[in-house]
């Protein structure tokens, strides 16, 4: 996660308005600063990093609200609606490799179990009949498919696909909201706001 | 989302220090209020709550971090990353279990297994979150950190939080 920079010019003990200003001005550049970065949809990384970039600006504009005379709420909603969508593509980005750990821990534990019937059955005194060792094959047979976890892989390939295709829509979305901030000059109007 | 603590006496005329000083203890009395409750662990809500609180403490930290020495700071702010992070990972499970559990009615039937296991695997995972939170805050006690942390942002800013006594809004009714 990329740690917010540090801001020169910070006077303590002056008022907050001005060093408000230092603060957030410098936190808006970081947002930007991902434009060109983000256009492609596998660059996860710079994607999560923008969104702890909006998560920044969006809880400084509450903290820092206070110092500024005009109403800030309009631009924390936008900041909010672009943070949520980050955070929804950012969901799903973790969510699939953890299916598909998921799916290789339940091929270990089958493998595992596997295992341990097979150790069983060496320990098993062997039938003297042939009836007898049918009986135990069946047995191990019908155990050994017990253990394996087969069907439940259906169900996290299902969930696997379904992320996906959430994350498809969820960056088109994203995309779009991102476009449309740029094209209604967002960042001009909120730099007006707080004075910079 | 639990209600955000008012910040007393925060003003548009106040220092940046003296700000920072009034956000940031209203913020760590919030979070260390829904303590009690997390650790019971009776309900979801509680730890969420104050993994929320802890999220805005962190926040607030950040925005007044050139108020303070940037080492000293540096450690304070690890302790506090320490709660959100282990208050975290439970509650990532627990979210992930009532998304997965909110999905299984929408699945086919021979897809539901998959989905109850995972559910099953996330719940024995979680049982060994409460072990991690409940440790976390027995050394924060041990270390007495809640007092050490509140006489730093006092020497900082100025700000006591016996005279700011922040509290909690009024529950909303219904």
């Amino acid at each position: 996660m990329a740690k917010p920079r540090p801001v020169a010019g910070i006077r303590p003990k002056k008022g907050l308005r001005p060093n408000a200003r230092r603060v957030l001005a410098a936190r808006i550049e970081e947002i930007y600063a991902y434009d060109g970065l983000i256009a492609d949809p596998a660059h996860v990384t710079e994607l999560h990093d923008m969104r702890i970039a909006f998560k920044r600006l969006r809880y400084l504009l509450e903290i820092f609200g206070v110092a500024f005379t005009e109403d800030l709420d309009p631009y924390l909603e936008q900041v909010k609606v672009l943070q949520d969508l980050l955070g929804d593509i950012h969901d799903c980005d973790v969510q699939v490799p953890m299916l598909e750990d998921h799916l290789e821990w339940l091929a270990a534990r089958e493998a595992e179990r596997a295992q341990e019937l097979v150790a069983a059955g060496v320990r098993r005194r062997p039938s003297r009949s042939a009836n007898g060792s049918e009986r135990a094959y069946r047995r191990f047979r019908g155990e050994l498919e017990g253990a394996l976890r087969g069907d439940e892989r259906v169900g996290i390939h299902a969930l696997i696909a379904r992320r996906r295709t959430e994350r498809d829509q969820l960056y088109l979305r994203f995309l779009d909201e991102w476009r449309r901030l740029k094209r209604e000059r967002f960042r001009p109007r909120l730099e007006a706001a707080l004075g910079l | 989302m639990a209600k955000a603590w008012e910040v007393p006496g925060l003003r548009r005329r106040s220092s940046f220090a003296e700000a920072g000083g009034r956000v940031i203890l209203t913020r760590w009395r919030e979070m260390m209020s829904s303590r009690e409750g997390t650790l019971l662990g009776e309900d979801i809500e509680e730890l969420h709550a104050m993994r929320v609180s802890s999220r805005r403490l962190r926040a607030a930290m950040d925005a007044f971090a050139e108020a303070f020495p940037a080492r000293s700071f540096r450690r304070h702010l690890r302790e506090v990353k320490a709660v959100t992070d282990t208050l975290g990972g439970a509650r990532d499970l627990d979210v992930a279990i009532e998304r997965l559990q909110g999905l299984l009615p929408q699945m086919r039937p021979d897809e539901r297994a998959g989905l109850e296991g995972l559910i099953e695997r996330y719940r024995a995972e979680r049982a060994a979150e409460t072990a991690s939170i409940d440790a976390l805050f027995r050394r924060l006690d041990a270390e007495r950190f809640g007092e050490r942390f509140e006489r730093y942002v006092r020497r900082h800013t100025g700000v006591a939080v016996e005279k700011l006594n922040p509290v909690a809004p009024p529950a909303a009714e219904g």
